[in-house]
């Protein structure tokens, strides 16, 4: 047996009912491994797939390597000025015009692009869209870029083939149209605290009773008996609050949290999250998910699939096998799904804003 | 000396495998046999798509599969819990029945259960008897409701490889989470392989009850009876070791003292020909077919004794511990 064999994932729990109406338990645990009763068979090894030959594995993988070359000519990576990885881009414009995802890159002028064969870039913001959750903006200097080919997605259906690339070193991954194409609704941003209902007696603040499963409040650090005294410079005395500043924005935005802890006052910069996830994986039930987006919903229209990727390579292009980009990666939401914004759903209207960016209106001479 | 013979026997088999998988391997590296085997997935889809069913146990969500025109469903037995237990089961329509639980296994996660009759046939499809070969390498998808039943978004699938076999589950690298517990896994011939059980940190570490242990207690199963343990070992205890002779034919190469088959009256040079109505024709093949046989159960083989056909019964027993 290898090593890996006995690396288990936690167990799932019952979610608390009262923070989370809509989370149910999801059933497909693990528990004790099987094998460790199989004594006899444990001299005896079975044949293991090698990596190389799995679904995503590099033999597997030459399959696609030609077709592949067209979706990594117009991917490209968002990195931070210090080099970090940020998310993935879709090359729209041979004169530099990019789309990635508006959410997971809040502020341009703190990024920059990096194409796949090593150039950088400065990013200017065109357009913001929050209905898609997309940017448009356009890399300063560069030109003759390899843009994407759109194909139609009316023609996809379960089962087949897709790709896309993954990673800093922008490998090929495969993977499948895997459920129905729809419209994925939207429920708002979520820190991903429980609260006390009762407006504590000594009238100051909101009191946290309890943190959500790798939720915005755990990352930034918050915890239960903390009492929240302001979001957003805007002062909390009550629950309803809480909710009322936290859903009107939208998930990747950053608010500043003041709160009470052991009486001292302190702050915090939360990064919310979509609430729907928020609330489906409160005590950790999308276990081994690699990662999720912090938006994962209201699109107006989108594709499944099932693409190993994660969360940084949203924003890159999604191909069929015959090389045309049907897509746009915009949300990795769980373990088995990503999403895509087929391309129908907003080149139209992203092609008048580039062709309004290219041709600017001429300046009216003041009367 | 007689635990020699048996350790031997699945060494063998081993080998076979292996070969086996690298010489398939070669074949699949270009793009018209991934379109293939998409042409393929993309006809069986909706001839089982119907089976697939949400179950629904108050506990949790899960999945499960109709295998049978009268409507038993296979799933997992942590989806079920116990027998006699009423569940609401979602239809891939939408439209929602109950079932009760049957058996379950609770060391191979397997378990049964019995929709309610609805006085016309269920969708079913057909479960695959030929456990051996899910073997590493060969392509497979699965079904499930990941997260629970959503109407808008249907069943999910995934396709992927087997990335290995072991005496009682497939794991693949078809990608699961919760909710698919219970759940099919299929082969490109549309039959169910294995049922959705288990998940693991790594995407590539996705495991699923092959149909062994459901072929081996069937009955028990059927019988709302848990099987907690299920004897040592793989299935039932023969006690013969093979080879292959000049004649390229299954021959007894030796009987182990006291086993059921020096019981029944088999011996070293008898030419196995069958097990039950099966044709047995090589090592692999037979290891695999008794293994998938409990101990206990009945089997009558099909021997060729110096030129003459003989049908010998052989009630298979437990397989000896080490040092026994």
């Amino acid at each position: 047996m290898t090593k890996d064999e006995f690396r288990m994932t936690k167990e799932i729990s019952m979610p608390n009912a009262q923070t989370s109406p809509r989370a149910s338990r999801w059933l497909l645990s693990a528990f004790a491994i099987l094998h460790s009763s199989f004594s006899l068979l444990a001299e005896s090894p079975r044949p293991t797939l090698p990596p190389e030959q799995r679904t995503n594995g590099k033999q597997t993988l030459v399959a696609v390597g030609k077709v592949a070359q067209p979706v990594l000519a117009c991917s490209a990576r968002i990195e931070s000025l210090l080099g970090r990885p940020v998310c993935a881009a879709t090359i729209v414009g041979i004169d530099g015009y990019i789309l990635t995802k508006a959410s997971e890159a809040p502020d341009l002028e703190k990024v920059r692009l990096k194409l796949t064969e090593g150039r950088t870039a400065e990013l200017r913001e065109i357009h913001r869209d929050v209905r898609f959750d997309l940017v448009l903006a356009q890399a300063v200097g560069l030109s003759k870029l390899r843009a994407a080919n759109f194909g139609a997605t009316r023609s996809l259906s379960h089962g087949q083939w897709l790709c896309s690339s993954s990673g800093a070193s922008r490998e090929p991954r495969i993977g499948i149209i895997s459920a129905n194409h729809r419209q994925i609704p939207g429920n708002g941003a979520a820190l991903g605290i429980r609260m006390d209902e009762k407006a504590p007696k000594e009238a100051q603040g909101v009191r946290i009773i309890g943190i959500a499963t790798d939720s915005p409040a755990e990352a930034a650090g918050l915890q239960a008996e903390d009492v929240i005294l302001s979001i957003a410079d805007e002062p909390v005395a009550q629950f309803k609050r809480v909710h009322e500043i936290v859903n009107k924005r939208q998930p990747g935005e950053y608010v500043e949290v003041r709160y009470l802890r052991e009486g001292k006052e302190e702050s915090c910069r939360v990064r919310l999250a979509s609430r729907t996830k928020v609330i489906q994986n409160w005590e950790g039930e999308d276990f081994a998910n690699g990662g999720i987006s912090l938006r994962t919903d209201g699109f107006p229209d989108a594709l499944q699939h099932d693409i190993p990727l994660a969360p940084s390579d949203m924003g890159g292009p999604l191909a069929t096998l015959d090389g045309k980009i049907v897509g746009i990666n915009i949300a990795r939401v769980d373990r088995v799904t990503t999403f895509a914004l087929p391309v129908e759903s907003f080149w139209t209207e992203i092609q008048q804003w580039i062709n309004a960016d290219r041709h600017p209106p001429k300046a009216q001479a003041a009367e | 000396m007689p635990h020699f013979v048996p350790r031997f026997l699945r060494l063998t088999a081993t080998l076979l495998v292996a070969l086996t998988s690298v010489a398939e391997a070669a074949e699949q590296n270009d793009l018209a046999s991934l379109l293939r085997i998409q042409a393929e997935v993309q006809k069986r889809l909706p001839q089982v798509r119907p089976s697939l069913v949400a179950i629904q146990t108050g506990g949790g969500t899960a999945s499960g599969v109709i295998i049978s025109s009268t409507g038993l469903i296979l799933t997992a037995a942590h989806v079920v819990d116990k027998p006699g237990r009423d569940i609401r089961v979602v239809l891939d329509d939408g439209s929602v029945t109950t079932a009760k639980s049957l058996g379950l296994d609770q060391a191979t996660d397997a378990a049964l259960a019995q929709l309610k009759d609805r006085g016309k046939p269920w969708p079913s499809v057909n479960l695959s008897r030929e456990v051996v070969k899910a073997q590493p390498g060969e392509w497979c998808f699965a079904l499930g409701h990941p997260g629970g039943f959503d109407k808008a978004r249907g069943a999910v699938l995934r396709v992927g490889k087997i990335v290995k076999q072991t005496a009682n589950s497939l794991h693949t690298d078809c990608v699961l989470m919760g909710g698919d517990s219970g759940g099919p896994l299929f082969n490109l011939a549309g039959e169910v392989i294995g049922i959705h059980s288990q998940i693991w940190e790594n995407r590539d570490q996705n495991v699923h009850v092959s149909m062994a242990p459901f072929l081996r207690s069937w009955e028990a199963m059927q019988a709302s009876q848990v099987i907690k343990t299920w004897g040592v070992g793989a299935g039932g205890y023969l006690g013969v070791a093979t080879r292959m002779s000049d004649a390229v034919e299954l021959e007894v190469a030796d009987v182990i003292d006291g086993s059921p088959a020096q019981k029944a009256g088999v011996r070293v040079g008898d030419v196995i020909l069958g097990v039950n109505s099966d044709a047995m024709t090589d090592q692999q093949q037979f290891t695999a077919t008794i293994k998938t046989k409990a101990a206990g159960d009945l089997v009558t083989l099909l021997l060729r004794t110096d030129g003459k056909e003989r049908k010998v019964p052989v009630t298979l027993a437990q397989r000896p511990r080490e040092g026994e």
